[in-house]
C-alpha cells in the first residue's frame, strides 16, 4: 500500500492507499498516528471503564455477584455501547474494523490495573475473589462481523447476538471452578459464595448482591442461556442505538463565535433574531 | 507562476517531524501527572488505613482535610495560572498564521488533549474503581473519604485543568478553532467538567437514601452519562485530522509543492 | 510476589512519615439515633487479643434490636451479621445466630435478643480493630464494640483450605482458579493484540481518513484482511466452545450462587418484662450529662436494683453494684466504659411490683468524644438505650429506655 512514486517528484513523494503524500507529510502522519492513537486507547478506556464500573460494576468485581441471570444479562448489554460507538468512528471514518476489540480490550486492562492497585493492595482482597470477567472473544467476532459485512445492521444482528452469546462460555472456562459445591456450616454452597463470605467486605453485606434468588423456571439449569438470549436481544437493539450515538457525538459541528474579533478577526454581525414584519425600506 | 523545485524546498527548511513536534512538553505533562498520581495513591496507602477511617480523629484531620484544603488552594490557582497564561498571551493575528506554524500548534493541541486524556484515564478508570474497592469495604462516615479526596477533589480538577487549557489553547492559537467554535471539543471538554459538581448528587443521595455502598447505583448514573461526552473525542480528532491534512497541504504548496499532494494521483495526460 | 513487595515499600513509607492508627472505624461519625436505637450489642467478648496469621478469633455476644426503632430506617427484614474490620485482614471462617449459620441474610424481629458468635482467622498481619456488625438492608452497617486485635506473622504464610463435596481439595480460598483466569485471560489480551496489531502495522489514521475521503475503499481493507478476519471469527468462536466444554467436563457437577435466607428463632423472652418509662430526659451540655427521669415497674417477686445504662456501646455501670460489676467483662474496652459510671441518688433496691420514680445520671466526656452530643441537632431527637437491672440473686434482667431528649444549656 506504500510506495515510492516517479522520478519526476524527485522520491519525495510515495502513494498511501492509493493517494499521493510528500515523504515529510507521510513521516509526520505516522507520527501524529501514534499519539492519536493513544489518546484514544486513554479515552476510550477512562469513558468505558467509568460506564462500566457503574452500571455492571459490582457484578464484574466480584466472585459471588457472577449469577446467571443478572450478570449474565447486564454484562454485554452494557459493554456493547461503547465498542458500536467506536466501530462507527473508526469504520465509517478509517475503515478500520477495531473498534469494539480495542474498546474491550482496554476495559479489561483498565480493570485489571484497578482490581490489582485498588482491591488487591489497597483493601486487601484476593485476586479469587476480584477478577474481572472476559469479554474479548465477543469483541473480536463483533469486529470480525463488520469487517466481512461492512454493514452496521448486519453487525448488530449477527454480533450484536454474538456478542452476548459468547460471554457466558467464554467465561466458564474459569468461573466452573468457583461453582464446585462445599458443604460450610451444615450448609450447601458454591466455592464462590463462600470466598464472598471469607474475604469481608465490610461495607457491602451478602444480601446487597443482586443476583438470581432462585428462578421460575431454570429449563433444566439453563438459565444462563436464557439469560444470554435476552441480553442478545437487547445487545441488537442498544449496538443500533449506540452506533447512531457514536455517529452523534464524531459528528464535526461548528457554531460562530462571537468572540472571534478577539484574535484579530472582523467582527460578526450580531444574529438576526426576528425578521422584521414590515421591511425598513418598505416606506 | 514558476514553482520551485520540489527538491530544493525540501533542503532550506527543515521538514522532518522533529520541526513540528516537541515531545518535551509532551513528556514533561505526562511525567507531571503520572507522578502526581503515584505520589496521591502511595499517600492513600499509607494514610488510608492509618488515619482515614474516622473522620472525628485528629489525625483524620491532619492527614486528610489538610490534604483537602492543600489541593483546592493549589488547584484553583493553577487553573486561574494556566487559563489566564492561554489567554492573555493569546495570538491576535490568528488569520495571517503560516501554515508550517499552524501544524505546529495542532501537534501542541494533540499534546494537550494527551495529557487531558491521561488524567481522565486516573480518574475515570483508576481511581474511580479503586473507588469501589475502598467503600465497599470500609464504613462511609464523611463525604471527604480518603478515596474522594483523592479522586473528587484531587484527580478531577487536574483533568478539568488540561480539559479547558486544550479548549482555551485552541481557541486562542488555532485559526479554524477560534473562527466557528468546535462543537465535539466543548462537549468533550464540558462533559467531563460537569462530572465536578455531579458530586452533589452523589454526596446528596449518599446523605439521604443509600446506606449501603453498591456500585451500580442509580445515584452513579450521572457521572456515567457526562463519562459519554469523551466520546466527543471522536469528533474532535476528525476535526483536527481533517485541519491537519489542510495545513499540510497548504504548507506544501506555499513552499511551491505538488498541486496534487494528498489526492489521487493525476492522471497521464492525454496526447 | 510483586505485590507484597509494593506493600513492603508503602509500609516503609507510612514507617518513615509516622503514620500512626486509627481509632475507630467510623462509627463516631453516625448520627446518634442509629447507634441508640437500633442494634443493642451486650455482653461482647473477644477470645484473645493477640493471635498469628491462620489463627481464630472468637467474637461473641448477643444484640437485641431496640424496640424503638427509628421510623425512617426500613425494618430489619434482611439482615446479616457482618464484621467491621478494616477489609479483609481476618477471614470470615464461621458465623451464627442463635447457633443457625449466617453465612446468608435473613429476618430478624424488633425487641427480640439473639446471640451471636463469629469466627474470623488472622490474615494481614498488623493491628486491627475488630467489632461485630449488623448490615440492615436500607439502615446500612450497624456497629458494636471494637477491640483491637494483634495479628502477627506472614501474610505469605496464610491458607484457608477447603475440600468440596465432590472431593476436590482447594489448598487456598484465596487462589484457587487465579491460574485459570490469569492465563485464560493472558491468552485472549494476547490474541486481541494480534487482531489490532495486524491494522496498526500499517499506516493508520491520517492516510486512511484522506484515503477514504477519496474512496479507495479496496486499498484499505482487502481480500487478505477479510480472510485474515474470517479465519479469526471461526477460531474465536470455536476456542470459546472448547474451552466451555474443557470446563464442563473437568467440573461436571457444579452449582449456582446460593441465595437464600436463614430462619432463626429469637432467644425466649424474659417472662416478665420490666417496664421503664421515660418521665424527662435532658442532656446537660456544660456538665455533659444524660439525666433520665424514669419510672420503673418491677414486676418481679423479688427486688431489684439498676446496675447499667448501655447506649451506643458506651456501658455506664453502676460500680456500687457488685452484680453489676461482676458483668463487666476484662476485655471490654475501656474507652466504652466511662470511668464515673452510673449515679443514681436513689439507690434502694425496687421492692416487688413497686412502681418507682428515679433519676439516672451518666456523666461523661465520653458524650462529647463518641459524638453522642450531636443528637441535638438530629431531626429525630430521641435517646434510646438498655437499662441492666439485677435482683437480689444477681439475677440480670433487660428493659428498653426510650424517650425524647432536652438539651439544657445553662448548668443545673
Amino acid at each position: 500500500m506504500t510506495k515510492a512514486v516517479g522520478p519526476e517528484a524527485g522520491g519525495e513523494y510515495i502513494e498511501i492507499y492509493g493517494v499521493r503524500w510528500s515523504r515529510w507529510a507521510a513521516k509526520l502522519s505516522a507520527q501524529v498516528d501514534i499519539i492519536i492513537s493513544l489518546i484514544i486507547v486513554l479515552a476510550v478506556t477512562a469513558a468505558f471503564h467509568l460506564h462500566f464500573m457503574l452500571l455492571a460494576g459490582d457484578w464484574d468485581f466480584w466472585v459471588d455477584w457472577k449469577d446467571r441471570e443478572y450478570w449474565v444479562t447486564l454484562t454485554p448489554i452494557v459493554a456493547i455501547t461503547f465498542p458500536a460507538a467506536l466501530q462507527y468512528v473508526l469504520w465509517e471514518k478509517f475503515r478500520l474494523p477495531i473498534g469494539a476489540t480495542l474498546a474491550i480490550t482496554g476495559l479489561m486492562v483498565g480493570a485489571w490495573i484497578a482490581r490489582f492497585f485498588g482491591f488487591h493492595l489497597w483493601s486487601y482482597f484476593p485476586f479469587s475473589l476480584v477478577w474481572p470477567a472476559l469479554m474479548i472473544p465477543g469483541a473480536l467476532v463483533l469486529d470480525c462481523v463488520l469487517l466481512l459485512t461492512g454493514n452496521f445492521f448486519i453487525t448488530a444482528v449477527i454480533g450484536g447476538m454474538g456478542f452476548a452469546v459468547l460471554f457466558y462460555p467464554s467465561n466458564w472456562p474459569m468461573l466452573a471452578a468457583y461453582r464446585l459445591p462445599v458443604e460450610v456450616m451444615g450448609s450447601l454452597v458454591s466455592v464462590g459464595d463462600y470466598i464472598g463470605y471469607a474475604f469481608t467486605r465490610t461495607a457491602t453485606p451478602e444480601y446487597l448482591r443482586f443476583i438470581e434468588r432462585g428462578t421460575l423456571r431454570t429449563f433444566g439449569g439453563h438459565s444462563a442461556w436464557v439469560s444470554s438470549a435476552f441480553a442478545g436481544f437487547v445487545c441488537v437493539l442498544t449496538y443500533l442505538l449506540w452506533w447512531h450515538i457514536g455517529m452523534l457525538l464524531s459528528r464535526v459541528t461548528t457554531l460562530p463565535n462571537r468572540w472571534r474579533h478577539l484574535f484579530g478577526y472582523p467582527r460578526e454581525r450580531p444574529p438576526q433574531t426576528a425578521s422584521p414584519a414590515v421591511p425598513r425600506d418598505a416606506s | 507562476m514558476t514553482k520551485p523545485e520540489p527538491a530544493a524546498l525540501f533542503t532550506t527548511q527543515d521538514w522532518s517531524p522533529r520541526a513540528f513536534i516537541s515531545w518535551r512538553g509532551l513528556l514533561l505533562g505526562l511525567a507531571g501527572v503520572f507522578s502526581l498520581m503515584l505520589a496521591y495513591r502511595s499517600y492513600q496507602q499509607v494514610f488510608g488505613w492509618s488515619a482515614g477511617l474516622d473522620a472525628t480523629d485528629p489525625a483524620f484531620d491532619t492527614y486528610w482535610m489538610n490534604l483537602l484544603k492543600g489541593e483546592l488552594v493549589v488547584l484553583t490557582a493553577s487553573w486561574a495560572g494556566l487559563w489566564s497564561y492561554l489567554w492573555f498571551t493569546r495570538d491576535r493575528a490568528l488569520s495571517q498564521l503560516a501554515p508550517r506554524e499552524e501544524i505546529r500548534r495542532y501537534l501542541n493541541l494533540i499534546f494537550f488533549i494527551f495529557v487531558y486524556a491521561f488524567a481522565v484515564y486516573w480518574t475515570g478508570s483508576f481511581f474511580a474503581e479503586q473507588d469501589a474497592a475502598w467503600h465497599q469495604t470500609v464504613v462511609r462516615d464523611t463525604p471527604f473519604t480518603p478515596s474522594h479526596i483523592v479522586l473528587f477533589y484531587g484527580t478531577m480538577p487536574l483533568f478539568v485543568l488540561f480539559g479547558v487549557g486544550s479548549l482555551l489553547y485552541a481557541m486562542t492559537r488555532l485559526p479554524k478553532f477560534a473562527e466557528r467554535l468546535s462543537l465535539p471539543l466543548i462537549i468533550a471538554v464540558a462533559g467531563p467538567f460537569l462530572i465536578l459538581p455531579n458530586l452533589g448528587f452523589n454526596e446528596w443521595g449518599h446523605a439521604f437514601w443509600l446506606m449501603e455502598e453498591y456500585f451500580s447505583a442509580p445515584l452513579h448514573w450521572g457521572f456515567v452519562v457526562l463519562g459519554w461526552s469523551v466520546l466527543a473525542l471522536g469528533g474532535l480528532l476528525v476535526q483536527i485530522l481533517q485541519h491537519l491534512l489542510d495545513a499540510i497541504r497548504r504548507a506544501e504548496l506555499q513552499a511551491g509543492g505538488l498541486d496534487d499532494s494528498l489526492a489521487d494521483p493525476q492522471p497521464a495526460a492525454g496526447p | 510476589m510483586r505485590a507484597d513487595a509494593c506493600s513492603r515499600g508503602w509500609l516503609a513509607l507510612a514507617w518513615l512519615l509516622g503514620a500512626n492508627v486509627a481509632l475507630a472505624h467510623g462509627e463516631r461519625n453516625q448520627e446518634p439515633f442509629l447507634r441508640m436505637r437500633t442494634a443493642q450489642f451486650y455482653d461482647v467478648s473477644w477470645s484473645t487479643d493477640h493471635i498469628a496469621v491462620n489463627e481464630n478469633v472468637v467474637v461473641t455476644g448477643r444484640f437485641r434490636l431496640f424496640e424503638d426503632w427509628p421510623a425512617n430506617l426500613p425494618q430489619p427484614d434482611r439482615v446479616f451479621i457482618g464484621n467491621g474490620t478494616p477489609g479483609p485482614v481476618l477471614a470470615r471462617v464461621e458465623s451464627y445466630i442463635n447457633g443457625a449459620p449466617a453465612i446468608q441474610s435473613g429476618r430478624l424481629q424488633l425487641n427480640r435478643d439473639y446471640e451471636f458468635k463469629t469466627v474470623l482467622k488472622g490474615r494481614i498481619p498488623g493491628r486491627h480493630h475488630v467489632h461485630p456488625m449488623l448490615n440492615v438492608e436500607g439502615a446500612g452497617p450497624l456497629l458494636g464494640p471494637g477491640q483491637w486485635l494483634e495479628v502477627s506473622g506472614d501474610h505469605r504464610d496464610f491458607k484457608l483450605s477447603l475440600t468440596t463435596i465432590d472431593g476436590t481439595q482447594i489448598d487456598n480460598l484465596e487462589t484457587w482458579g487465579v491460574d485459570t483466569v490469569v492465563r485464560w485471560e493472558g491468552f485472549w489480551i494476547l490474541m486481541a493484540l494480534v487482531f489490532v496489531g495486524w491494522w496498526l502495522r500499517r499506516p493508520l489514521l491520517m492516510t486512511r481518513l484522506r484515503a477514504l475521503e477519496l474512496g479507495h475503499e479496496e486499498a484499505l481493507v482487502t481480500r487478505a484482511d477479510r480472510r485474515f478476519g474470517a479465519v479469526f471469527l471461526v477460531s474465536t468462536v470455536l476456542a470459546v466452545f472448547g474451552a466451555a466444554t474443557w470446563a464442563e467436563q473437568k467440573y461436571p457437577r457444579t452449582i449456582p450462587l446460593q441465595a437464600g435466607q436463614f430462619r432463626v428463632e429469637p432467644l425466649p423472652r424474659e417472662a416478665q418484662e420490666i417496664r421503664v418509662t421515660v418521665k424527662r430526659a435532658t442532656y446537660d451540655v456544660p456538665g455533659r450529662a444524660m439525666k433520665l427521669q424514669v419510672e420503673i415497674h418491677n414486676p418481679l417477686d423479688r427486688p431489684l436494683q439498676v446496675g447499667e445504662f448501655m447506649t451506643s456501646n458506651l456501658r455506664f455501670v453502676n460500680h456500687a453494684l457488685p452484680a453489676a460489676m461482676a458483668r463487666v467483662e476484662a476485655s471490654y474496652p475501656a474507652e466504652l466504659l466511662p470511668r464515673t459510671g452510673l449515679t443514681l441518688p436513689d439507690s434502694t433496691p425496687i421492692a416487688p411490683h413497686e412502681t418507682r420514680a428515679m433519676l439516672i445520671e451518666a456523666t461523661d466526656a465520653v458524650w462529647e468524644t463518641e459524638r453522642l452530643t450531636s443528637l441535638l441537632s438530629d431531626p429525630d431527637n430521641r435517646v434510646g438505650g438498655l437499662l441492666f437491672l439485677y435482683d437480689d440473686a444477681g439475677q440480670r434482667s433487660i428493659a428498653n429506655v426510650s424517650g425524647a431528649i432536652v438539651p439544657v444549656f445553662v448548668g443545673s
